[in-house]
């Protein structure tokens, strides 16, 4: 069957914006007026200076230095240049680390990728009534503060009173009887990678939703009537339609699952053995608990060059697409 | 001392941080009277006995004013860091004796050799002292110590027609404990995870959780010694319903024990006067007796746990602190203390205060046997990181045991020697 919808004829998000306002109508900045706006400011830039780019040149400091718990007291640290990355490179147990952080990204991003876009096509397509109880139950997922939520998720599979091991035995598994699911490294990676994407797929689906809305109903109709499955009007009319906002969504999963500190901190701390220790983990691990101020930092720096090359790698994957149906 | 009785939780420490944050140490006033900055750990004193020793001090010094912050266990290392390398570090904290060490090397803390003999150092007790001093200095004051013994029900071992008194040998211990064994009651309530509690059955087997040789620590729980330590522990922790993946903190052992259906734990003595606390009706049905041993002429090994008493070397009142330490840990207030929370005092002549209280006496037999944690820096990061723990799960849950120490130990000997 001929299929009338090709990939090139799918129409693009409208590229043009409304011109601004000609700043000829607006009135010549006098004097007075010149020192205000920067004035107003200030206060906002300085803070912003003073709580984000500060650490942050701290933290690359201390990752040139030798940095531990009598510096981090007494002051005077000295300049080691590369050696605390040399020590996090050569060291087995840090590229173990930084797998399992890969690991950990992907399965997260793929299942809430997926789940999400699932959600967001199934509320399209309820009513009214559905809608609403859908949208809100995925709000309130969402506004459930990370560490009630983690602290709920822990209770559900304590070993002794957790309603899991509860349910598992209730219907004849009687191996799962005190089964202590945070001492099995798999189960509780698992555990893990199931609340991380409970707790993101609201954010996503709703994204995804509210932009499913903006596709023109007659984009649809017309593949419909050109004879195009659902699956053939997702890949040729939603997917391409929504580009930017997949981009969007999967730029900030990867970021968010990246840096997913707190649920895996008071969770497990990485444990057990080293079975959820993700590089950010793994970071604090280091600087809090061994003292090493200076490699905890290295790691850390670490982590934002793999992170920005995940997404500098994926845009560029993405612009090429898009370069080629252009 | 780390055995956090009960360690609350996370937003108790968080509230108690932001509120040491916001306070000032220097209150220096215009009338002369400077403000010493306290820093106690939860457990460590009871509000009456606060009360009362801040007043008497207060009378006898007027011109210090008291101010004692009491602290949670939980997260304690993180914030003495913090505390230490600000500018308005508390003048006195109270520090477990196996943190001292750390703190010590980082040169955080001031060199008290000098007031040794003022603070009566001839007899305190080696199990505070010697982990207290560094590189041949004294910087930690010995406050209290504490010993792990069994807590139990009188009333279930009558039943049980049970005399506790002959439990001299692990093996009575593991019978008595089977036959208490029965219907609702559990015969031993042994969380997963108590690792002071294995420390101990390895010291009676004659290892120990890491040993040092050339300058290098490294873990031994792969040892054969450590290895029949942890199957002794395996065997008594079945006689129980103890959860196999949490510490006598997660729930908090001594809750426990109130339900009633628990017929002994190994604890503190003074974790007695917590569960009578959480359930009345258990007043006078509690009693103890030493952690045994493998035969019945040496008693049980066991963690000699405790405080010392350090100053910043950021204080802003040093004397004054000394002044406090002088106080706390002199006769008076140790005897009283000693009696107040079942705690042994830390000089062995005020050992008699103590000697007509039944926990007391109970600790004192065991103490013989005290072991400490390998006296180190970079022990600390063990404790921080606690592979222990893991190890302890593992074997519990069906992990084979030589596998998983020698894993254990690799993971004591990577976070001994992190640090340097």
């Amino acid at each position: 069957m001929p299929v009338a919808v090709e990939p090139t004829s799918a129409p693009r998000t409208p590229r043009q914006r409304p011109a601004p306002h000609p700043a000829a109508r607006r009135k010549p900045a006098g004097r007075a007026h010149g020192l205000w706006p920067y004035a107003l400011i200030a206060p906002a830039i300085g803070g912003m200076l003073y709580l984000l780019v500060y650490p942050l040149v701290r933290a690359v400091l201390i990752s040139f230095q030798d940095f531990r718990l009598r510096q981090l007291i007494s002051g005077n640290a000295e300049f080691v240049g590369l050696r605390n990355y040399r020590t996090l490179l050569a060291d087995p147990r840090f590229w173990e680390v930084v797998r399992r952080t890969f690991l950990f990204m992907a399965v997260n991003v793929v299942l809430i990728m997926v789940i999400a876009t699932l959600v967001a096509l199934m509320v399209e397509r309820l009513r009214r009534v559905g809608r609403t109880v859908v949208l809100c139950s995925l709000v309130l997922a969402w506004a459930m503060p990370v560490v009630a939520a983690t602290t709920v998720f822990q209770w559900l599979f304590h070993s002794e009173f957790g309603i899991a091991n509860w349910a598992l035995t209730s219907i004849g598994l009687d191996s799962f009887e005190r089964y202590p699911w945070f001492a099995n490294g798999t189960a509780a990676f698992a555990i893990l990678v199931t609340l991380i994407v409970w707790q993101s797929v609201p954010f996503a689906a709703i994204t995804l939703y509210s932009a499913l809305t903006t596709v023109p109903l007659e984009l649809y109709e017309s593949a419909r009537l050109d004879g195009a499955g659902a699956g053939r009007i997702f890949r040729s009319v939603t997917f391409p339609m929504l580009r930017p906002i997949f981009l969007l969504v999967f730029s900030l999963e990867v970021i968010w699952t990246f840096k997913a500190f707190v649920q895996i901190w008071v969770m497990t701390r990485g444990g057990p053995g080293d079975a959820t220790t993700i590089l950010p983990v793994y970071a604090v691990q280091t600087a809090l608990s061994s003292q090493r101020y200076d490699l905890g930092s290295a790691a850390s720096m670490i982590t934002v060059i793999l992170m920005s090359g995940v997404l500098v790698l994926y845009f560029r994957q993405m612009f090429r697409q898009e370069d080629e149906t252009r | 001392m780390k055995y956090r009785l009960l360690a609350g939780g996370s937003v108790l420490v968080m509230a108690a941080a932001l509120s040491a944050c916001s306070s000032p140490s220097d209150s220096a006033s215009g009338d002369g009277r400077t403000t010493v900055d306290v820093w106690l750990m939860r457990d460590s004193v009871s509000d009456t006995f606060q009360k009362e020793f801040t007043a008497d001090f207060e009378k006898r010094h007027p011109k210090i004013d008291v101010k004692i912050q009491i602290q949670e266990w939980d997260g304690i290392g993180q914030k003495i860091t913090a505390a230490l390398a600000s500018n308005d570090a508390p003048d006195v904290i109270e520090a477990g004796n196996t943190q001292v060490a750390q703190f010590a090397e980082s040169g955080g803390l001031l060199d008290l050799s000098d007031r040794k003999d003022e603070l009566n150092g001839a007899d305190w007790l080696s199990g505070l002292a010697e982990p207290g001093a560094y590189e041949g200095k004294q910087y930690g004051i010995p406050y209290y110590a504490a010993n792990r013994v069994v807590i139990y029900r009188t009333d279930l071992f009558e039943k049980a027609g049970i005399d506790a008194k002959e439990i001299k040998t692990r093996d009575q211990w593991v019978d008595a404990t089977t036959r208490l064994n029965q219907g609702g009651t559990q015969g031993i309530y042994l969380p997963g995870q108590m690792w002071y509690a294995l420390a101990g059955f390895i010291w009676d087997e004659g290892g120990d959780l890491a040993t040092e040789s050339g300058g290098k620590w490294s873990g031994a729980l792969d040892t054969p010694e450590a290895l029949r330590g942890m199957a002794f522990y395996e065997q008594l922790q079945a006689l129980g319903k103890g959860p196999k993946d949490s510490d006598e903190d997660d729930p908090p052992q001594a809750e426990v024990m109130a339900q009633g259906k628990v017929a002994q734990v190994i604890s503190t003595p003074g974790g007695a006067n917590v569960i009578v606390e959480k359930n009345p009706e258990l007043k006078g049905k509690l009693a103890f007796f030493p952690i045994p041993g493998k035969t019945a002429d040496t008693p049980g090994s066991v963690f000699t746990g405790g405080s010392d008493l350090v100053v910043p070397a950021a204080a802003a009142h040093p004397d004054e602190a000394v002044t406090f330490i002088k106080e706390l840990t002199g006769d008076t207030w140790q005897k009283k203390l000693a009696v107040a929370m079942s705690y042994v005092p830390n000089r062995t002549s005020l050992a008699s205060a103590v000697a007509g209280d039944p926990g007391a006496a109970a600790m004192a037999v065991g103490a013989a046997e005290g072991h400490a944690t390998p006296n180190t820096p970079g022990w600390a990061a063990v404790e921080a990181e606690n592979p222990i723990k893991d190890y302890m799960t593992a074997v519990l849950t069906g992990g084979d045991p030589a596998k998983e120490a020698a894993k254990a130990s690799q993971d004591i000997t990577r976070a001994m020697n992190a640090g340097s």
